[in-house]
């Protein structure tokens, strides 16, 4: 396991990926309405800042994993029950982006199929690719996650025509508190997830890179987002963006003469499947380095199985989805995301000081 | 439900015969065999329509017990 290798463009790009995930269907920032390409921003911005604070734990901890860092940081038991919380976060986070795929895919594409038969089939693809190894999930990154852009332009050069260049004025019109509520969230979906890396982070050959490649695929994505945000504005208007579920999917339903729906779909299965690849890859190897197990392929199929089930079980409807992750995700996430990464920054600056000290002292 | 039965007797006969002819270790077996108990008891409730609370309704629980939500 330790000669496992991924590249530096492989890790941006799946962190990319992972970034574009569910956010290829679903608007994030949706809740500021006609100021959301601010709330982007303001997200963006702490976004970059807190995968920062990941990248700088695995540079203060080479070659540890999330596992490895919270044993050594916060003692034993306290690390290890911390450690099962993150695995539990790791699996309902995938099992929450297998359900938007399935309410996607049942609703829109395939509206006659069962939700666990989509679910269940993606899964099997998913689990297959995750067994053959995170350096061949990384390599179908590089062939796959550069059509995610790709297929943007294509569905914004189309709808050239039927743009209205204002749609997204008056600014600050309900005042800044929406703006900087939908920044919360939009910090914690999708910024935040990508702490699933701190399992993936170890892999990377040239460690030198890492700050600069995480920080650049956070203003890459930032900057994509407020790009679909202008194009689906102008073209659906706010009062319609607003009652719409899957934005750029009805976005890409206006283009005139032709029907370049099932794009949607790609970008979806590629940004979907690069987030659930990671999170099952994160949850069986926390959960095999916590029990003691040398190959993590031995837990994933269980692990991909209850992520199915629990993406069923979970929720009772797509609104029962929607308004959950709009009610409780952001503050759910927060101890994950933010709390816990930010103490063990703050035990690894601590724990490398004296170090530093005793260094110079001897020289 | 015979379905899912049937779906859960495959995925855990094929992975036990890996895992005994890998010669793993029990934790493996007992880890495994947990998650797959869990899932497919949940499975056969949901297909018989009695569906279980769910974690999603514990979290919001908890958070409107603590106050964070209203």
């Amino acid at each position: 396991m330790g000669k496992v290798r991924i590249s530096s463009i492989q890790l941006f790009l799946l962190l990319s990926g992972f970034l574009f995930g569910s956010t290829v269907i679903l608007a994030p920032a949706k809740g500021a309405k006609n100021d959301a390409w601010l709330a982007i921003l303001i997200g963006g911005a702490c976004g970059v800042l807190l995968m920062g604070v990941y990248a700088a734990i695995a540079l203060l901890n080479p070659s540890k994993t999330l596992v490895d860092i919270l044993e050594e940081k916060l003692g034993k038991v306290a690390g290890t029950i911390v450690a099962i919380l993150y695995v539990w976060y790791f699996i309902h986070l995938a099992s929450l982006v297998f359900r938007d795929f399935g309410e996607f895919i049942c609703s829109v594409t395939f509206p006659e199929m069962p939700m666990v038969v989509v679910i269940g089939l993606f899964a099997a693809v998913l689990l297959y690719a995750v067994n053959s190894g995170i350096e061949v999930v990384g390599r179908l990154s590089e062939l796959l996650v550069p059509l995610i852009p790709v297929i943007m332009l294509i569905i914004s050069l189309s709808l050239f025509t039927v743009h209205d260049f204002t749609a997204f004025l008056p600014i600050l019109e309900n005042g800044i508190t929406p703006v900087l509520k939908t920044a919360l969230s939009f910090i914690t979906f999708p910024f935040g997830e990508t702490v699933a890396f701190l399992m993936l982070f170890p892999h990377l050959n040239q460690k030198e890179k890492l700050k600069n490649v995480v920080l650049i695929s956070a203003i890459v994505s930032t900057l994509m987002q407020v790009l679909i945000f202008f194009r689906d504005i102008s073209v659906l208007g706010s009062g319609l963006m607003d009652r719409a579920t899957f934005i750029p999917h009805l976005t890409s339903l206006i283009i005139p003469e032709f029907n370049i729906e099932p794009l949607v779909d790609i970008n979806l299965l590629i940004g979907g499947g690069i987030k659930i690849s990671v999170c099952l890859y994160a949850a069986s190897r926390a959960l095999c380095q916590i029990a003691g197990i040398n190959d993590y392929r031995n837990l994933t199929g269980a692990i991909s199985t209850f992520c199915v089930v629990l993406s069923i079980w979970v929720h009772e409807s797509v609104l029962d989805l929607f308004s959950w992750t709009e009610k409780v995700w952001s503050y759910y996430s927060l101890p994950f995301q933010v709390f816990v990464p930010l103490l063990l920054l703050l035990l690894s600056l601590k724990k490398s000081k004296p170090s530093n000290a005793g260094t110079a002292n001897e020289k | 439900m015979l379905i899912v039965l049937a779906v859960f007797a495959v995925l855990i006969i094929s992975d036990f015969l890996r895992f005994i002819r890998n010669k793993e270790p029990a934790k493996v077996f007992v880890i495994y065999t947990c998650l797959m108990a869990t899932s497919l008891s949940i499975s056969l409730l949901l297909a018989a329509g009695r569906r279980p609370s769910s974690p999603a309704q514990w979290i919001e629980a908890v958070f409107k017990m603590i106050g964070v939500l209203e």
